[in-house]
């Protein structure tokens, strides 16, 4: 018998991920998790470019026809539960939720031989990361299974689809919150990530004065991992620069690196979501998805008062935003000449506009169908001309692995999320304050886009916000969510504020219908049905695969 | 002579003949007058005998009434009386019926006349005849019911299955050589192949247990023969091109007719939406009428026209920046690109055999080349063996002997993993030739290569650029060598114990290289170079006992054995890296370039211990028995599910020895077999699969922890959930079958009938989100799935005339594939989705990897049908009564039914069948569209003898198959990668006046579900086959001509190959296979099988 037994090759057992050292790497496994890698599915992306910025109008999949076909399905809200990229959300995310939960049972096992300090500090870490996982799949599916690390696989597939996600959300975020230090190792969660995201938690459930309680800790007390106060940036790109990763600015990020051995640890997800046919004169060349909207371009329109166009005039033909569609790379344009929010031309890449240190955006050449996806190409999280090689990761066909943190969340959102629990609480200054700080912050004339010759690229014009505006409830919330949109285009928030605003429909809708009349057949015959599209279909295989024991969501 | 000491008659008798010893001498001759080396001439009841030499010729010394048993295998055994002739020539008959052929089963011999089993025997000619990388390729149509699924890569691995699919993966046979089981038989040169046997059923496999269920392919090599002999050579010499096909190859659309038509669809686009035609193309034109551009690229500039291009400027820009500046013109005349990427390629063989023995042992050797290569550029195979096998006597009780191989081989150039099975699931070369427009050129002005990076062509990469930069330089090898020695004992008359110890150790190493190319849409960035080696080993250890007895009219065989294996122990490293300083060749290594990345791996292998035993008993060669029992122990699974024990029962009758036979000649052979019994699989199962085991991966659990730019730190993850409880699966198999002949062997029938059932098949069930997917589900054994069919072979032998003779062959077999359950509450798995579109389906009550998906019923015709399609509101009867609109009449399709809504729907898109009825087309209405498994395939061979001159045909059929042509995604919609090149579907697509008649749905941008993002039957094509095979012409010199030159033999042949291939299937290659059993047969850029052309020589002195 003994001929009959052969140990296995390059892997480790129980006993030896059950020691101290161990633990760490297990728990490294669940942070792994957090960059939603499980085959390099777009609908896991941490940054939910798809489900969270496409899906909430701020931009289209891009690129042609043929190229992710399935995504062109999707962003018409057509897609059925046989979708493989939301499976692939679903699938992500468990396994995060599993790596977490392998962390805390191990841990639980080899209690007595671990110091007590040393289970805390790992439960808290692992116990933040759970509650990150299933908000996630909270807030694409809002019907969940829900289950802690007592729970044994063999029963774990028997729980049906209607579980307290927010009760086991808020006790990981408070339990982390109570647990984890200040300061950390960069790359970790602190007490304070867990504050922001518990506020989060509340204001999702529209626990306002809760949630208010928990952002005013974090905007008086909250620290960095390595101890500085939270604040806003000075200059605004420098939040979407690997050069200044790790910001003061950074609550809680995807950490990205290169020279791992794997393009997987630096922005897969990001990884095609360049403009198209650069050559060495930009950045990526691949593959053109992701290409921001006409609505979100005209949003960044302003009145001589600097102030937005919150009545939706923006979309009125006077105040469309003048775009190069139809007009080749070697034809002459002039660009829009009147009045932008200057955070335009750091989320949307447009013709002639510099384009981080890469030639001024030529228009159509960098772009791949513009029939299709529309004039602009993505700007945020796209790394700078020389960063080439040193902030990228070079080592695979595409040079698109750029090294930036994605922000899960941020000091900016954390201000804009205490400004909506303060207009609840009545306190309506308090959010003109948040605003104007984030407002404030864009106003910078000094940090805007500048022409070779230093003049500004653009006609920008920003203002704060008067007291008249916070006068009323109604319009200060109008002026939040505008703020929202404004300050954190492309970052995956979009569709999930709407949702919870209760106005997916109308916004969507509205946004549909008025893209279709540029972008022909990348939408025609979308719409949002109300009741159904807030959240993505239990996907298909895993109804499959516990038959009887998940349920759909309605509409599907 | 004198009579002495005589004190008995019958030894008087002896003494008397003893008197009268004289010398006879002959020839011996084949039918056809050639003499035949190495034919036994013995005196009957003695064992004074001698072998003829290399002319035919005997000289024996015997008595001059001896009679003299001449016998050569193949050839009816003669006796002649001596009668005190001093010359005796003879002339042996073929025997045709070959009863006493010699067939090599699972660890011992026996005669086809004594089998009880269903087996299967190639002719080592057969083998040889069409030059392969791989002998295995050739089993195809010449042995009854195994299925040859392969494509045209020199050397690639062929899908092998013998009696169907057993399994949802591992479905490859057994492959034993010289006794030794061995993983593949890649290493072998055909000419080294003496005979090859197939073991099908149960009663002949199972004495190879639990590996045995996907059947046993068996081959010994050459040994030479015993006796005093001269040494004989034989040389084999092939050489030969394969034809790419060119002509064969799918069109695509002219520069000009793909510009017209781009027009056309955004014409198309502009119905739809109402609004002005939007001619936007960056290189046809804004007007109405498209126009070919003076330039398609002019550093930076698509479509320019002349005027636009300052040449001077860009011949500068060019010297300062070759690596990104590009001026392409188009090439109006149109790129063949499928003929730009493929060449007349040639074959070559050699083979030189040397056998030889004495009177107490015998060897042959060999040694080969071939050299073959791809019809796609770069594409190279090359192997050399040599093989020395021998034995000899020690003893009259004592032999040893071994078999031993040395062999190199290298593949280099092609595509698809697994050996080069996994090439049609891939983005392959093939496919980007067929997605490269026909107006771009190869080079550019400058002499680079020209890709799209000129604008409005789609993302493919120029294919050419691929093969000979990335693949030219690359190199790639394995060394190694197989073999066993063994010891014979023949201790007492009847018992042979053998003990044998094989093993068989490689050692391969590759360096890779590719090339950065910004001329592509999607360029490669960088340059690569990668490198790694591996070895591996393994080892078996048998040891066996037989024994064979005859007693009277009782005959008794029995084998008694013990055997240890390793399947094989080894460590492999690799690493690649970007831009090292220079790309000279010389320069490269692992040490020079920039973000290395090493990866090394080591496993162990599988260790089985085996005890196995037959009993053959048979009475008056009339009733036949046959045990088998085997009991096999494997480090593959837990010790609670360790031993498997594999019975097998078999028995024969052979009515022809019956006397009531006796009195007739219309049937010249007749017996009945019938067997059961069951055999093991373990392939389909990790090695680690009863444990649960934890790794690290630096792609999936790896984190940056400490917020630097680089580097990352290393975490672990579950990666696997071990089952200590998978135990093999068994398969039962039934089988009953007839051989008879008639008429004087002039007809045979071999026939089988049979049925193969597996239970506790191991299937990795796949586990639900929640638990977490990234740690491996294990194999559980919880499916079942059946096999049946029916093997048949008819032989026709006859001769027109003395000198002109043919003989017909037909192979075939019918097979039906059944998944008949796999988990509780699962009834279906699918396979992997290619470009978003997933066309297999494998469920319970359909064949493995069933095509699945959306029924087309045609198209959206009018504007009245698109009116009618809409969600409709139901009674309680399910009759519809309201539109989505609310409006109480509900438009009606001509035989008055609701039209079902479907997304996407518009003029000239697919229509789907509403299934369930529902009034809306939804995942539900998907259906099971077809099956790649075939119902029937067949092999004919015709061979036809005029005196020396000998021609042979072979054709091969595969009949009631479907192919799903992924491959019409890429070509046949304007809306996928607009601007890529299209088909002329294009030609024939939907307008109101062809309407269902239309090929192709409307010609114009819009990708939806109605259009090309879901799978559905449209793609679901015929895929039924007759190719001839092979058309051959040899002369045999042998006679005077021989003679004069001191030859043996001398035949010249000229051969073709795949030749003639009619089918309905539209794509390139109807042969085609796929990645796995569970999803195969979809054509996507396959590697097609190229006609060959091919002369031969043999030479024997």
């Amino acid at each position: 018998d003994e001929f009959l037994e052969i140990a296995p090759t390059g892997s480790l057992a129980d006993a030896q991920v059950s020691t101290s050292e161990g633990i760490d790497g297990l728990l490294i496994g669940a942070y792994s998790m957090i960059n939603g890698n499980l085959g390099g599915n777009r609908g896991s992306t941490p940054n939910h470019w798809l489900v969270g910025s496409v899906l909430g109008g701020d931009a289209n999949k891009g690129t042609d026809p043929g190229d992710g076909a399935a995504l062109a399905t999707f962003q018409r809200f057509q897609a059925d539960a046989t979708f493989n990229e939301i499976n692939g959300l679903w699938t992500a995310r468990y396994e995060g939720i599993s790596r977490c939960n392998t962390v805390l049972s191990t841990v639980a096992k080899s209690s007595e031989s671990l110091p007590a300090e040393k289970v805390t500090e790992v439960n808290a870490q692992a116990r933040m990361l759970r509650g990150h996982f299933y908000f996630d799949l909270k807030k694409n599916f809002n019907n969940i299974v829900v289950f802690d690390e007592t729970v044994l696989p063999t029963d774990i597939v028997l729980i049906p689809n209607d579980g307290d996600a927010w009760a086991l959300i808020e006790a990981d975020f408070q339990y982390a919150y109570d647990n984890l230090p200040e300061t950390t190792d960069a790359g970790r969660v602190n007490k304070w990530a867990a504050a922001s995201y518990m506020g989060k938690a509340k204001l999702y459930q529209k626990k306002y004065a809760e949630a208010k309680t928990w952002f005013d800790d974090v905007i008086a007390n909250g620290v960095a991992w390595n101890g500085e106060k939270y604040a806003l940036l000075d200059d605004y790109a420098k939040v979407f620069n690997a050069a200044f990763d790790n910001h003061v600015e950074a609550i809680m990020d995807v950490e990205s690196s290169n020279e791992t051995g794997s393009v997987r640890n630096s922005n897969w997800f990001d990884d095609l979501n360049y403009p198209y046919l650069t050559g060495n004169e930009g950045p990526g060349d691949c593959c053109g998805f992701f290409q921001p909207s006409f609505e979100l371009a005209n949003s960044f329109r302003t009145g001589a008062d600097g102030l937005p166009l919150l009545d939706k005039s923006y979309n009125l033909p006077a105040n469309e935003v003048k775009n190069d569609m139809g007009v080749a790379t070697v034809d002459d344009f002039t660009p829009d000449a009147g009045p932008l929010d200057p955070r335009i031309d750091f989320s949307i890449g447009r013709r002639d506009i510099p384009y981080l240190g890469w030639k001024p955006h030529p228009g159509q050449a960098w772009i791949r169908v513009q029939a299709y996806g529309g004039p602009y190409s993505p700007k945020k999280f796209v790394y700078y001309a020389d960063q080439e090689g040193t902030l990228t990761d070079a080592s695979s066909w595409t040079r698109g692995y750029a090294t930036m943190n994605y922000p899960i969340i941020r000091f900016a959102d954390v201000l804009l999320m205490a400004a909506e629990a303060e207009i609840e609480a009545g306190t309506l200054e308090n959010a003109r304050t948040y605003v104007n700080m984030v407002r404030a912050r864009a106003a910078k004339s000094e940090f805007w886009i500048k022409n070779e010759d230093g003049s500004d690229a653009a006609n920008y014009v920003i203002e704060e916000y008067p007291a008249a505006q916070f006068a009323s409830k109604e319009s200060a919330t109008e002026a939040v969510r505008f703020e929202r949109k404004l300050e954190l285009s492309g970052e995956g928030h979009r569709f999930f504020d709407l949702v919870r605003w209760g106005v997916a429909a109308e916004e969507i809708n509205d946004y549909l219908n008025y893209e279709v009349q540029f972008l022909q057949s990348a939408y025609s015959g979308a719409s949002f049905t109300a009741g159904k599209d807030e959240y993505r279909a239990i996907p298909q295989t895993q109804l499959d695969l516990q038959p009887g024991v998940l349920q759909q969501n309605p509409g599907y | 002579p004198q009579t002495a000491f005589a004190n008995s008659s019958s030894d008087l008798k002896i003494e008397v003949k003893d008197i009268f010893q004289t010398t006879v001498s002959g020839i011996v001759l084949d039918s056809g007058g050639i003499p035949l080396p190495g034919a036994n001439v013995v005196v009957k009841g003695t064992t004074n005998g001698t072998q003829t030499d290399f002319d035919g010729n005997f000289t024996l010394e015997v008595e001059d009434d001896a009679i003299l048993v001449i016998s050569y295998l193949g050839f009816v055994t003669k006796e002649v009386a001596v009668d005190g002739q001093s010359t005796i020539n003879i002339t042996l008959a073929d025997d045709a019926a070959a009863l006493d052929e010699v067939i090599v089963t699972g660890y011992q011999t026996e005669t086809k006349r004594e089998t009880t089993a269903a087996v299967s025997i190639v002719k080592a000619e057969e083998l040889a005849a069409i030059p392969s990388g791989n002998v295995e390729q050739q089993l195809q149509g010449r042995v009854a019911g195994v299925t040859v699924i392969t494509n045209g890569q020199p050397g690639t691995t062929s899908q092998i299955r013998i009696r169907g699919f057993g399994a949802f993966g591992g479905n490859e046979p057994l492959y034993v050589v010289d006794g030794l089981p061995v993983s593949n038989t890649e290493f072998l040169n055909p000419d080294d192949i003496e005979t090859t046997t197939v073991l099908k059923d149960a009663a002949a496999a199972s004495i190879y247990g639990a590996r045995a269920a996907n059947g046993v392919v068996v081959y010994t090599t050459k040994q030479g023969k015993r006796g005093k002999r001269k040494t004989e050579m034989t040389v084999n010499i092939s050489s030969g091109v394969t034809d790419p096909n060119v002509g064969g190859a799918l069109e695509i659309l002219s520069p000009q007719d793909q510009a017209r038509y781009t027009h056309i669809a955004y014409e198309n686009d502009a119905a739809v939406s109402g609004d002005p035609v939007d001619y936007r193309h960056p290189q046809y034109g804004s007007n109405a009428i498209a126009t070919l551009p003076d330039y398609l690229y002019a550093d930076g500039v698509s479509g320019a026209s002349a005027s636009q291009v300052n040449l001077a400027q860009i011949q500068s820009n060019y010297e300062n920046d070759p690596d990104n500046t590009f001026l392409i013109k188009p090439n109006l005349a149109g790129t063949n690109w499928y003929k730009e990427i493929t060449r007349i390629a040639p074959i070559s063989r050699f083979s030189v055999g040397f056998d030889g023995g004495t009177d107490n042992g015998r060897f042959y050797s060999g040694i080969s080349g071939q050299n073959q290569s791809g019809i796609l550029l770069e594409n190279e195979f090359v192997r050399y063996t040599a093989r020395f096998n021998s034995e000899w006597d020690i003893a009259p009780w004592l032999s040893i002997g071994e078999n031993f191989q040395a062999t190199y081989r290298s593949v280099t150039g092609g595509f698809g993993g697994n050996g080069g099975i996994g090439g049609a699931n891939s983005e392959s070369v093939i496919l980007s030739a067929i997605r490269m427009p026909s107006i771009i050129p190869v080079y550019d002005e400058f002499g680079s290569f020209a890709s799209t990076k000129a604008a409005g062509f789609g993302n493919a990469r120029n294919p050419v650029r691929v093969l000979k930069n990335d693949n030219g330089d690359d190199k790639a090898y394995a060394v190694g060598g197989t073999g066993n020695i063994y010891v014979l004992l023949k201790p007492v008359d009847g018992l042979t114990i053998r003990s044998s110890l094989g093993g068989t150790y490689s050692n391969s190493h590759y360096n890779s290289y590719s090339y950065k190319y910004l001329g592509d849409s999607e360029p490669q960035a960088s340059n690569g170079y990668s490198e790694g080696s591996n070895y591996f080993f393994n080892w078996t250890f048998t040891n066996t006992a037989s024994y064979d007895k005859l007693f009277g009219k009782h005959r008794v065989k029995a084998l008694a054995g013990i055997e240890a294996l390793n399947t094989g122990v080894g460590r492999s490293i690799n690493g690649s890296g970007i831009n090292p300083f220079s790309t000279d060749l010389d320069f490269q290594s692992l040490s020079v370039v920039q973000s290395p990345v090493v990866n090394s791996n080591q496993f162990k292998g599988v260790n089985f211990y085996s005890l196995f035993g037959k009993l053959d008993y048979s009475f008056d060669d009339r009733y036949y028995i046959t045990g088998v029992l085997r009991r096999d122990g494997s480090s593959r699974f837990g010790e609670n599910n360790r031993y498997g024990v594999f019975p097998a029962v078999s028995g024969a009758w052979r009515v022809i020895a019956e006397s009531f036979m006796q009195d007739q000649d219309v049937v010249s052979d007749l017996k009945f077999r019938a067997g059961w019994g069951q055999m093991g699989n373990s392939n389909n199962v990790d090695p680690n699969n009863q444990y649960s085991l934890y790794a690290s991966d630096r792609s999936s659990t790896f984190y940056q922890t400490n917020g630097q730019a680089s580097g990352t730190d290393e975490g672990f993850a579950a990666s696997r959930i071990g089952n200590p409880d998978a135990k093999w699966e068994t398969s039962t198999t039934l089988n009953i079958g007839f051989d008879a002949s008639f008429f004087n062997n002039k007809l045979e029938f071999i026939f089988d009938w049979w049925q193969k059932d597996t239970e506790d098949l191991l299937y990795q069930l796949p586990l639900p989100g929640v638990t977490g997917n990234y740690a491996s589900a294990p194999s559980v054994n919880i499916a079942t799935m059946s096999n049946k069919g029916v093997d048949f072979e008819i032989v026709g032998r006859g001769n027109f005339t003395e000198d002109f003779s043919f003989e017909a062959r037909v192979t075939a077999a019918f097979l039906t594939n059944k998944i008949e359950a796999l988990a509780p509450g699962l009834d279906f798995f699918d396979g992997p989705s290619v470009r978003d579109i997933v066309a297999t389906r494998n469920a319970v009550g359909h064949s493995l990897s069933s095509f699945y998906g959306y029924n087309v019923t045609g198209y959206f015709n009018s504007q009245a049908e698109l009116d009618a399609s809409v969600d409709v509101v139901r009674d309680e009867a399910g009759v519809a009564v309201l539109n989505q609109n609310g409006e109480t009449t509900v438009a009606l399709d001509a035989e008055g039914k609701p039209i079902p809504a479907q997304d996407g729907q518009g003029l000239g898109r697919f229509k789907y069948e509403d299934i369930n009825g529902d009034g809306r087309i939804t995942a539900d209405d998907r259906k099971f569209l077809g099956s790649p498994v075939p119902d029937f395939t067949g092999g004919l061979t015709l061979n036809f003898k005029y005196k020396k001159l000998e021609f042979e045909t072979y054709w091969y059929t595969s009949i009631g198959n479907e192919i799903w042509n992924q491959t019409k995604w890429y070509t046949d919609f304007y809306g996928v990668f607009e601007g890529s090149a299209k088909g002329p579907a294009a030609f024939n697509s939907w307008t109101p006046e062809l309407g269902n008649n239309a090929q192709v749905p409307r010609w114009e941008s819009a990708s939806n579900f109605s259009t090309n993002t879901v799978g559905n039957s449209w793609y679901v094509e015929d895929g039924s086959y007759l190719r001839l095979q092979r058309l051959s012409f040899s002369y045999d010199f042998r006679g005077d001509l021989t003679d004069k030159l001191g030859l043996t033999k001398l035949k010249i042949g000229l051969s073709a190959n795949n030749i003639w291939t009619y089918t309905n299937y539209s794509g390139i290659d109807p042969g085609v296979g796929g990645g796995a059993d569970t999803n195969f047969g979809i054509d996507i850029g396959n590697y097609p099988v190229g006609p060959q052309y091919m002369i031969n020589f043999e030479i024997g002195i």
